[in-house]
Parts: C-alpha cells; sequence; structure tokens
C-alpha cells in the first residue's frame, strides 16, 4: 500500500510578501518540493523605461520597505559606471554608513521578531515577547539605532529620500553624525548579547555543500563596491554578472531562479559574505563569532542567526568608525553627463547581493533595466535546503515537520515582495 | 499610490491644521516603527486603508485599545503591521495612552496616482475629525 504524505503552507508567516511551500513525500521518497511565489509582479523593470537615470533610485527603492537602501545604492552604482565617475572620500563613506543603517534594522527585525520565535518555540515574536519582554525590548531599541542611522542620511526611516546619482541631497554636518555614538556605543555592547544570545539556540545538524557568492573587496567587508566572488572559483567584475549567472522563468512562481551557468544553485546572503570575507571583519566580530562556536566558513544555514548578529556588530563598528572619521565634503553629490552607455552595479543588501543593470539613452533617459534580487538569486538554494531538511526529519509528525520546513526558509530571511518585482512584460507564460 | 494612499493624504492635509506639539508622522506600518513612535504618547490616532467588504468610502472609527477588527487582521500587507504593533506593544509595555485607529474603505488596491472621489472625501472628513480631536485633546 502506498503511503503518502503531503505538508503544504499556503501562507508563509514571518517572512516579507506572500510565498507557499509544498512538499510531497511517497513511501519514505520526495516527490516533490516546491517553495514558490505567488505574490503579484510589479514590474517595476518595464516602469523604469523611458524615465530620466535620475528617478532610478528613488523608484527602485519602493520595491522594498524593509531594504530601500540597498535598491538605491545598486542603482547609483550602476549609474555611475554607466557615466564613469567615481563617488570616493567622506560622501563613500556615508554610502557605507547609510548601509550600516539598513543592516542594523533588518538584521535585527529578523533575528528578533521573525527568526528567534523558531528556536523557541513560539509562534511569533509577540508571543514570545510575552516570556522575553527584556529581549525584545534590547531587539526594539537595537533596530531604532539602525533607523536613526538611515533617517539622519536618507532624510526620513521610511522610504529614504536623500541618496541621488553621485552622493547625497544633503549631507550631514559632523555634530549630527556625533549625535548617534552614544546610542551605537550601547548598540554595539547589545549587539555582543545577541550573538551569545543566539549562540545558545539549538541548531538542526547540517553541513551543507554551498556554492556561496558574494560582492568581495580587497580591503573591506562589502557593502558597495568589488568584485562578484565565489568559494568555487568565481572572481570576476561586476559587470559580467550576466556571463557567469542566468535567470529562468518557472511556471508555479512569479519569480525567476537564478543559477550559476553550468553549475546550478547558489546562495547569496550573510552566510555567503561571511564565508568570502571573514578575514575583514574587525577583530571584535571575528573573535565574538569564534566564541559563538562558528567557523570561518559556515555551512549550517540554520545558523545564519548568528551570522546575522555577527555583522550586526560589524555595521555597528564600521558605523562607529565612520562617524569618527567624519569630514564633511565640500559638495554633496559629485556631477555627471549623461551618455549612451551601459551600467552595472551590484551592492549586499542585507539579504544578499542585488544586481541592477541599466542601458541608457544618449539624454540619460533608461532604456532597458534587470534587477536580480538575492530571494531570486536563492531560490533553488531555498528548495535545494527543504529536500535536505526533508531527508533528515522523515520520522517527524507533520507539525514537527512542518515547523521545522518553514525555519529553514526563514533562515534565508526571504523577501518575497523584492523576488517579485522584476519580472519582465515580455515575458510569457507558457 | 491610488486608494491606498489615503493614509498618507490626510497627513498632508492635516499639515498646517494641528497645533506644534502633535507629530504627523507616514509610516509604513512596521510594527516596530509604530512602537517608537508611540512611546511616551498620550494620544495615538492611526489612519490606514482598508478592505474589509465595505462600502468604498465609508470610515470606521475604532478604540485600538479595545482589540483590532479581526476583518482588518487576515490579510495586511505590511510585513509586521498595526494589529502585531498593538500585540507587540501590550506585550512590552510601549502603548500610548490612548489608540484611535480610522479605517478608510477602499475597494481597490493596485498602481495609480491620486484618489477616487469617494476617497478623497472620506480622507477630508477623518482630517477634519482628527483636527478637531487634537483641539480638544491640547
Amino acid at each position: 500500500m502506498t503511503n503518502a504524505r503531503e505538508i503544504s503552507v499556503e501562507y508563509l508567516a514571518r517572512v516579507e510578501g506572500e510565498g507557499s511551500m509544498r512538499v510531497k513525500v511517497v513511501d519514505d521518497n520526495i516527490e516533490d518540493v516546491e517553495f514558490s511565489i505567488f505574490e503579484p509582479p510589479r514590474f517595476f523593470e518595464a516602469f523604469l523605461r523611458g524615465r530620466p537615470y535620475t528617478d532610478a533610485p528613488d523608484i527602485t527603492a519602493r520595491i522594498c520597505g524593509i531594504c530601500p537602501i540597498a535598491y538605491q545604492m545598486s542603482s547609483v552604482h550602476a549609474m555611475e559606471d554607466a557615466f564613469d565617475i567615481t563617488v570616493d572620500g567622506s560622501l563613500r563613506e556615508l554610502r557605507r554608513l547609510i548601509y550600516c543603517g539598513e543592516w542594523i534594522e533588518s538584521h535585527v527585525l529578523h533575528v528578533y521578531l521573525l527568526h528567534a520565535p523558531d528556536f523557541l518555540g513560539y509562534e511569533s515574536g509577540i508571543h514570545m515577547a510575552a516570556d522575553h519582554r527584556e529581549v525584545v525590548e534590547r531587539g526594539l531599541r537595537l533596530k531604532k539605532a539602525g533607523n536613526d542611522i538611515v533617517a539622519l542620511l536618507g532624510g526620513r526611516e521610511i522610504h529614504p529620500i536623500n541618496v541621488r546619482v553621485g552622493g547625497f541631497y544633503r549631507t550631514p554636518t559632523k555634530k549630527e553624525l556625533q549625535a548617534l555614538v552614544p546610542e551605537l556605543e550601547w548598540a554595539k555592547d547589545a549587539a555582543l548579547e545577541t550573538i551569545k544570545w543566539t549562540a545558545g539556540f539549538t541548531f538542526p545538524a547540517a553541513d551543507l555543500d554551498f556554492e556561496f557568492v558574494s560582492v568581495c573587496h580587497p580591503d573591506e567587508y562589502p557593502f558597495n563596491e568589488g568584485n562578484i566572488a565565489s568559494n568555487k572559483g568565481i572572481d570576476i567584475p561586476i559587470s559580467q554578472f550576466n556571463e557567469f549567472f542566468t535567470e529562468e522563468h518557472v511556471e508555479r512562481s512569479n519569480a525567476l531562479h537564478s543559477r550559476v551557468r553550468g553549475r546550478g544553485a547558489y546562495h547569496v546572503g550573510p552566510l555567503a559574505r561571511y564565508a568570502i570575507n571573514f578575514e575583514k571583519l574587525t577583530p571584535l566580530a571575528q573573535r565574538a563569532a569564534l566564541d559563538a562556536g562558528l567557523e570561518p566558513v559556515c555551512n549550517n544555514p540554520f545558523k545564519s542567526i548568528i551570522v546575522r548578529s555577527v555583522e550586526t556588530l560589524y555595521a555597528i563598528e564600521e558605523a562607529l568608525r565612520i562617524i569618527d572619521a567624519y569630514e564633511e565634503p565640500a559638495e554633496p553629490y559629485v556631477p555627471c553627463t549623461p551618455k549612451a552607455s551601459v551600467g552595472h552595479g551590484a551592492t549586499e543588501a542585507p539579504r544578499g547581493m542585488l544586481y541592477h543593470q541599466y542601458r541608457l539613452h544618449e539624454d540619460g533617459r533608461i532604456a532597458d533595466a534587470q534587477i536580480t534580487p538575492p530571494t531570486a538569486q536563492n531560490q533553488l538554494t531555498i528548495e535545494s535546503d527543504l529536500r535536505f531538511v526533508l531527508e533528515q526529519h522523515l520520522d517527524l509528525p507533520d507539525p514537527e515537520l512542518s515547523w521545522v520546513l518553514e525555519q529553514s526558509i526563514r533562515n534565508y530571511d526571504p523577501c518575497i515582495s523584492c523576488a517579485t518585482h522584476f519580472l519582465d512584460l515580455t515575458v510569457e507564460r507558457v | 499610490m491610488g486608494d491606498d494612499g489615503a493614509g498618507p493624504v490626510v497627513i498632508d492635509r492635516l499639515a498646517q491644521r494641528v497645533p506644534p506639539s502633535v507629530a504627523l508622522v507616514e509610516s509604513v506600518g512596521d510594527a516596530t516603527h509604530l512602537l517608537e513612535t508611540w512611546r511616551d504618547t498620550g494620544l495615538a490616532v492611526v489612519v490606514d486603508a482598508v478592505v474589509s467588504g465595505g462600502v468604498a468610502g465609508s470610515i470606521q472609527r475604532i478604540d485600538g485599545m479595545q482589540g483590532f477588527p479581526s476583518a482588518w487582521r487576515s490579510a495586511s500587507t505590511h510585513l509586521v503591521g498595526l494589529a502585531e504593533a498593538i500585540d507587540l506593544g501590550d506585550a512590552v509595555g510601549v502603548l500610548p495612552g490612548a489608540l484611535v485607529i480610522y479605517g478608510i474603505e477602499i475597494n481597490r488596491v493596485e498602481p495609480g496616482v491620486g484618489l477616487s472621489p469617494a476617497i478623497d472625501r472620506a480622507v477630508d472628513e477623518v482630517a477634519d475629525s482628527i483636527a478637531q480631536m487634537c483641539e480638544a485633546y491640547a
């Protein structure tokens, strides 16, 4: 007699956007594993066509309420690549600083309210708060330290508006930045506590053979600039992204699936950045990671919650370093002259590498846009992880099995709304 | 934004009508942002567009301390939204002294710019109510 089990979660909780999961097991054989994205596409790439290049940072920032800075940064770098301008000195440092703010607020939201409940057995962060009030209060205050950076540099916390091609519309005074320091000093200690707290969770065993991909800079833990590198030999300029990676449409999903050409799934996000750039973390962040039981490469995706906590500490230390060394720039932005060209940008959103490409007309209007967000790049890896988790936990009853499967999806902090925003109007569904 | 931008338009229309002690804050509805806004606040008023099967342009006013309507809870477009903010604020002791929530019923959520006439009238009505409330509270 055939013994079939089917587990479906029609609406995944504690992820951004609308996605579902379905697995089917027949006689202990895994027949089907699907992580599907059914949130409707919003055609942002088509919106951009015909718009002036200056609109790209503000339009693409609206793709995501959680990581608008990532969209602004990838778009401005792509435009500056197209127009051959370089942004350096204090303006470059301010870009790293605003990214620190976004990493802090996004990572802390995920660690405290979306992912920790999985490990502590709560349905949600709200249920967890009833028993762990002080911990959740620490998380809320820590997140606000990141919000404050984004609000100051971005003009406002929500949908920041101060980033432009070449720099900023307005740059902060030294005094304005110094006002952030006391809370960031508190946040550094709170981040260390967060690492210890998450390291104490119980983790399902996993040692997976990932192809990690991230931006890689020779001197810095990556935010904005560098090559694209992997732990399996890729080391390319950002402009060669499409030569090494490909996207394909899958019938069941409203997001494209990405692959390394000739190989397959790859992994972007904190685990990838950490594995490729461990030695560029601050000494304190490296020590905290090792003390938390991490190796310099972590192949257990469930431990991504510790790595996010380590990256939170790094972002706080980096913010303090930048503020301490800050000199007000003479001009808030570097001017540029549009020309017919193609530009590429890849920066590190909290949940992984975000690639933008723009083809521009001579007058600076956008002819074509390509936006490849991290969640789309991780989709195949998420399904591969689901298959692994199923194999390891087939003996669990359905509710417990469903719990660990959902937890494994949340390892990636998937932003489904981002992933559905790049479908091109010309794509035909067959 | 189209009709789903009713909340931010209310803020725009209140800009010159409330005393300086009143903070007008646009939010994407992230619970953690709402909680920071509510911390140490005597009265908070939240305005959001809702789709609960009512007539477009109708207005519901509820006391946020007395529970959140289940019809508004089921399919929020916010990651950790208003209902969760109230529950989380209750759990960690960060709720305002009083919380009034206005829901403006809309029947279309789609890309667009500007409000349809029914929503435009509702937005005016809500802005008037809030301006009077602020005056009375001050």
